[in-house]
């Protein structure tokens, strides 16, 4: 979304809610995603002044480091965002604090407690913690435990934890990983992140579900013929092959962001806006979501890999060529699936999911498909009236289009489809908050409605199992099919959709 | 009728026991019920009209504090067959001055400080006070008390309980022995809000003692004269003292409106055209007018000029920094069916003006209604280009208003109220009545 000069109507109407006093501890504050995504959050609201005085940032990680030192390395590595705000970013650093420790060594994390308690000294945070395990998913269950011990999750109300995804592996390791978790921590004090709820524009599927009257009437299988669900990216693996090659486009975007939006998409309008209100509705539908061939898993999905693509003066290389892969590598870097969903809303309606790497376009995208009117009545200018669509697009050019026909000019009665479009830029000219802002701003204010549940996780793994099981126990059954990079993914995927005289749309 | 909070009669007690009863009442209920730590909540609540109605026989007691359906009625309809305009306010004096006349020694049950709307006594204030202030200039302090325990829809299992205290008596014996009951009784730690809610003409040692406290207030300009608002409003801007006022809390929806219209950046050029506005209001009570024009002026950068009367019309004159004039004006409008809270804004047009291509000037309509939009098209507005908005009105009750301000403020003094204050008083000092 493109920024432009402000409304000055708008300064000060938007009514932000002020996170209370708070100490924001972040295990694997060495990382990529501290620097990359958390800090720059924390500064985002701190230039919004959305962050109390009585505040404090604690990194730790095993590196050795002073607070100086941490402060000295985050100053560096976002020297450009800070360029336009350095004197903000000089009041920031006042909140950064630095406890080198290793979540596996009891007495460092004694030692943190300690620390911590000094600080909330020092900065008068009330007791209230949030810890952010931004840490290898491996180190989830143990991380809780250790935190446990040190009696840091003791109080139910003022502490709680930030778990990034992947929350398990599969079904049953999700369901082990919650259990450990569980008896750490009270269930509300888990804010398990999926940075996609974060977004803008898939909230806006609420707000345009419940708050429109003209939507929900036709929200059904009475109106809709399909639902396709694309994320695609157009990078390759780059510098993640370790963590990619053990998860793959299924562990990493299909069970989470996704099914996430598949959720939101279709689940039932809750009976008032309440974190446990429409997690309960998102948990309903997805407990009630099926692969379209349980029996027969293979039948209802494709795996892919990119293969070299590009051209002469800009190459692309093939995944198993890219560096830290395995050149005998099965990983699927695109995978498409068809899902049903039983319920009475959406009985018989196939819900479309793709997603991949090295794609033609980098988008999200949710198309609802209407079914085809009952009698033509009119010749077309192309052979049949085309369906009508509603497109959300979740990024990038936020906002919607609805596609409809109308008469084409001349004196013949032949119609043509055109296009209604809204677009976030074009009607409100403010960049919306990075997905990380609103969830790290929600976790501190204690509001887990854009926080995935445990029953929730649970479902969204549970759907894919057979899948998953497929893919360890009987590879070949769900082979990888090779697509060229910058396609929209193996052909095969393409059949996939016109088994049932659907095709996916070409963004 | 509002829901009773309490279940039981609050408790008649001399004033000097009632700390204690309450500290022992708290202590007993042990360490889980030590009361909602939440806010402290006192209302000055002299319900004169409900008073003087009952009294005189016009609408039947018990006297709850409340401005129920009845009490409008019986008031609007004594305007109605006294030719008082149909704007009159109902806290003044004309109308009191009506009601006087007929006055009779009907004592009824007084229930002030038991009844709140659900949507306050939800947000669990720990400490209601009430100051309900009788006719008679003589009467005593006699002081209630009431634990109560609001049942809360959305979480059954969890009660969170407050009490309330009813400080009854004479204006004069509130002020010489009530103010102090209410400071003896103030939690410290927990937020106090201090709800004005009558005029604010009403009892003026009263209304500025706890304008110098550490009270937050909460007052409503829709009820009182020009002048005392200005007053209080900057008074309590150079103690740096915070005030929310229900009269600018139910702009919101116009300013959040006129923001919309310029949200899509295609549209943010014709802000640097405006030439014209023009406010109407029902009645002739300006200041929620006025402070519609100064946001509007503080946001846009205009500097005020001068002010002058054409007709009815309140014009203001600003100077934007191309040098530019904007003409504003403020139309008091005779309406048939007014709402309960004076003066409020009913329509609003903005005319972008450009100079070098007249087919591009833009006419800006907001109405509460369309016939006021219709209004507002007429003398050739139609001929530009036309954007217009209904805005929806929303006359709540002002204890709805006040729990939306509890349940949504931070205590201090909106920045943006802040601003519109200041131009407002200086547009004030200027006016020439």
């Amino acid at each position: 979304m493109q920024s432009s000069i402000s409304n000055p109507l708008r300064i000060g109407l938007r009514q932000e809610r002020v996170i209370p006093p708070q100490c924001l501890v972040i295990f694997g504050a060495s990382g990529d995603l501290t620097h990359r995504k958390l800090i720059p959050a924390l500064f985002e609201l701190f230039l919004q002044r959305r962050i109390p005085s009585e505040f404090a940032i604690v990194g730790c990680a095993r590196r050795p480091w002073s607070d100086q030192e941490f402060k000295d390395k985050l100053s560096i590595k976002l020297a450009n965002k800070i360029s336009k705000n350095p004197n903000e970013w000089n009041q920031f650093l006042k909140y950064l604090f630095y406890e080198p420790v290793d979540l596996q060594q009891e007495l460092q994390v004694e030692r943190l407690a300690k620390r911590l308690t000094k600080i909330d000294k020092l900065q008068a945070t009330h007791g209230n913690k949030t810890f952010y395990l931004s840490v290898s998913p491996n180190f989830y269950g143990s991380g809780c435990k250790a935190l446990k011990k040190a009696g840091l999750l003791e109080d139910t109300v003022k502490s709680r934890v930030v778990i990034e995804k992947p929350f398990g592996r599969d079904y049953s390791s999700a369901k082990k990983l919650n259990k450990i978790v569980q008896s750490c921590a009270d269930e509300s004090q888990i804010y398990r992140i999926d940075h996609y709820l974060g977004k803008e524009t898939v909230q806006n599927i609420l707000v345009l579900r419940f708050a429109n009257t003209i939507f929900e009437p036709i929200w059904n299988r009475n109106y809709i013929s399909n639902i396709q669900i694309t994320s695609s990216e157009t990078v390759g693996v780059e510098d993640r092959a370790g963590y990619y090659e053990t998860s793959g486009a299924l562990r990493d975007m299909l069970q989470n962001h996704l099914t996430q939006m598949l959720a939101v998409i279709s689940m039932e309008p809750p009976g008032r806006f309440d974190p446990e209100a429409i997690r309960n509705e998102k948990a309903k539908v997805l407990q009630a979501t099926k692969l379209a061939d349980e029996e027969e898993p293979w039948r209802c999905c494709i795996r892919g890999q990119y293969q070299e693509g590009g051209n002469i003066v800009n190459p692309l290389r093939g995944y198993r060529e890219e560096p830290g892969v395995d050149p005998n590598s099965t990983t699927e870097t695109y995978i498409a699936t068809k899902v049903f969903i039983d319920n009475w809303r959406w009985q018989g309606v196939p819900f479309y999911l793709r997603t991949g790497k090295r794609l033609p376009k980098r988008l999200g995208e949710i198309v609802l498909t209407f079914k085809d009117v009952p009698v033509h009545l009119f010749d077309s200018t192309i052979i049949n009236p085309a369906p009508n669509q509603l497109i959300i697009r979740i990024q990038p050019n936020e906002g919607a289009t609805f596609k409809f026909e109308v008469k084409s000019p001349g004196s013949g009665m032949r119609s043509r489809p055109v296009e209604m479009e809204f677009s976030y830029d074009e009607s409100f000219g403010e960049p919306s908050d990075e997905g990380y802002v609103r969830l790290l701003a929600d976790s501190m204010l204690g509001d887990p409605t854009l926080f995935t549940r445990s029953d929730e996780v649970e479902a969204a793994w549970k759907l894919y199992t057979p899948l998953i099981e497929l893919m360890e126990n009987a590879p070949w059954k769900l082979p990888i099919h090779k697509y060229e990079s910058k396609t929209w993914g193996p052909s095969e995927s393409d059949q996939l959709l016109s088994r049932d005289n659907f095709f996916w749309r070409r963004p | 009728m509002k829901p009773q909070l309490t279940l039981q009669t609050p408790l008649e007690l001399p004033s000097e026991e009632i700390s204690n009863y309450l500290n022992k009442l708290w202590i007993s209920e042990g360490e889980d019920n030590a009361g909602a730590n939440t806010f402290s909540l006192i209302v000055w609540q002299p319900s004169w009209l409900e008073q003087r109605l009952v009294k005189s026989n016009l609408i039947n007691g018990p006297i709850t504090g409340n401005l129920s359906e009845e009490v409008i009625k019986a008031a609007k309809s004594l305007i109605l067959k006294n030719g008082l305009p149909l704007a009159t306010s109902l806290h003044s004096k004309d109308l009191f001055d009506l009601i006087e006349v007929d006055i009779q020694d009907n004592s009824s049950e007084d229930l002030r400080g038991q009844f709140f709307e659900a949507s306050i006594s939800t947000l669990n204030p720990r400490r209601l006070i009430t100051l309900a202030p009788t006719f008679s200039n003589n009467s005593d302090i006699k002081t209630f008390v009431s634990a109560y325990c609001p049942l809360n829809e959305e979480n059954k299992d969890q009660t969170i309980c407050g009490d309330l205290v009813v400080v009854r008596g004479s204006a004069n014996s509130i002020l010489e022995k009530g103010l102090d009951i209410v400071d003896e009784l103030s939690i410290n730690d927990l937020p106090a809000w201090l709800w004005w809610n009558s005029s604010l003409d009403d009892c003026p040692e009263i209304l500025d003692y706890f304008t110098k406290n550490d009270k937050r207030l909460i007052i409503d300009t829709a009820n009182g004269s020009l002048k005392r608002c200005i007053d209080i409003l900057c008074n309590a801007l150079s103690l740096e003292k915070s005030i929310n006022d229900l009269n600018w809390l139910r702009l919101k929806s116009w300013r959040e409106s006129l923001a919309m219209i310029f949200d899509p950046p295609s549209r943010r050029n014709l802000l640097d055209q405006i030439s014209q506005v023009d406010v109407d209001i029902e009645g002739d009570h300006i200041i929620q007018a006025l402070f519609l024009i100064s946001w509007i002026s503080a946001k846009l950068g205009w500097i005020f000029l001068k002010t002058y009367y054409k007709y009815d019309s309140l014009i203001i004159k600003f100077k934007k920094d191309n040098e530019e004039q904007v003409s504003t004006a403020i139309n008091p409008l005779p309406v048939g069916n007014p709402s309960i809270h004076s003066g409020q804004v009913i329509g609003l047009r903005l005319i972008s003006s450009i100079s070098n291509d007249p087919k591009k000037n833009t006419c800006i309509i907001l109405g509460s209604e369309s016939a006021e939009c219709m209004r507002l098209e007429a003398g050739g507005m139609a001929d530009m280009h036309l954007i217009e908005e209904v805005v929806p009105s929303s006359f709540l009750s002002s204890e709805a208003d006040v729990s939306k301000l509890l349940s949504s403020s931070r205590g201090s003094t909106s920045p943006l109220f802040e601003e519109a204050i200041k131009i407002a008083s200086t547009i004030y000092k200027s006016i020439n009545y």
